[in-house]
């Protein structure tokens, strides 16, 4: 299944990865995993040592609160990195 | 009631439909707490200092330095050395006397962050870390105060209004920390987010307007795009997961 996956600037700026990247998956985790197999400097501003997700995650504009749910063909997953400078 | 120089004063803002003598008033009684005097916490109290907000207690630990002064308004060249909130302080009495500014020479933590912000009606998050935005936001649903979030990032900035226990709080939306680094940031970025934060507060105050609650905006400078993504309360959040309430 193709999802595209919109990367917000910041991290962009620390992982040199392009704005839009198409992943695979049929969940949104499996998806967050093959973006870390393609890209794998993102898995440290992605998730913490724990392993916990710490990035805000929207699936076509919508707060994503659960991250086993599936995705379709075509579904848009968006990814905000928090920040945290004043 | 208002002084004859208050109301010529804030004679424009009142003209403003739904706000008029009335909101004046609920602003003057109106006691906001800052946490942080640098980038977002220079602009958020010029602001609300020039609309009267009765009380602003100003929270910061940390002294002017030269790294500061592309972006913390308030400080400038000859303040170099002192602490942020006496330099704020001192261009704030200037610019409002009758505004009560408190200023308090702190770092924020969890040991004294309860006494920092009671009796105080609305909190500002215009901190430089998120762990202490955390910490801050945890304290606001647990005492039920209004928090206003910004934060910026080089030209990137995002802002938030979370009502506790009726809209998603900081939590709801970001699940984690990142790893501490000095970030980068053009002056313009604080004074635009901090701007919108300031806006909120006067709006809540007010009673007007529609707030920015479960909506996560975030201001693209480079494009010049501000774009706003819908955000719900998490029935898991760790901070507000727990409570009652509207979502």
């Amino acid at each position: 299944m193709s999802i595209k996956v919109k990367i917000s600037e910041i991290l962009r700026y620390l992982t040199d990865i392009q704005n839009i990247v198409e992943v695979d998956g049929s969940t949104v985790n499996q998806c967050l995993d093959d973006l870390v197999k393609q890209f794998p400097d993102t898995k440290k501003w992605l998730f913490d040592k724990d392993g916990k997700l710490r990035v805000l995650i929207l699936i076509n504009g919508v707060h994503l609160t659960e991250l086993t749910r599936p995705v379709r063909d075509g579904d848009e997953l968006h990814i905000i990195f928090p920040v945290g400078g004043g | 009631m208002l002084t004859k120089d208050e109301l010529e004063k804030y004679d424009r803002q009142m003209m403003i439909r739904g706000f008029g003598q009335k909101g004046q008033e609920k602003l003057k009684k109106a006691k906001v707490f800052i946490a942080g005097a640098g980038g977002l916490g220079a602009a958020s109290a010029t602001y609300l200092t020039a609309a009267g907000v009765g009380v602003l207690r100003i929270v910061d630990h940390d002294r002017v330095e030269l790294s500061n002064l592309n972006r913390q308004v308030l400080h400038w060249h000859e303040d170099t050395g002192k602490r942020k909130v006496n330099s704020a302080t001192q261009k704030l009495r200037k610019l409002n006397p009758e505004v009560k500014i408190e200023a308090i020479e702190e770092r924020i933590t969890e040991a004294n962050i309860s006494q920092l912000v009671a009796g105080f009606d609305l909190i500002v998050d215009a901190m430089d870390n998120l762990p202490s935005r955390y910490l801050l936001n945890k304290m606001a649903l647990e005492k039920n105060i209004p928090f206003f979030h910004g934060a910026v990032y080089g030209f990137e900035g995002r802002a938030m209004t979370v009502i506790p226990g009726e809209t998603a709080c900081l939590r709801c939306v970001y699940r984690g920390a990142i790893p501490e680094e000095k970030f980068p940031v053009i002056g313009v970025t604080p004074a635009v987010i901090g701007c919108i934060q300031a806006a909120e507060v006067i709006k809540y105050i007010v009673g007007i307007g529609q707030l920015l609650t479960n909506r996560l905006l975030i201001y693209d400078g480079l494009n010049m795009k501000f774009t706003e993504f819908s955000v719900k309360r998490d029935p898991n959040c760790e901070h507000c997961g727990h409570l009652e309430g509207k979502s």
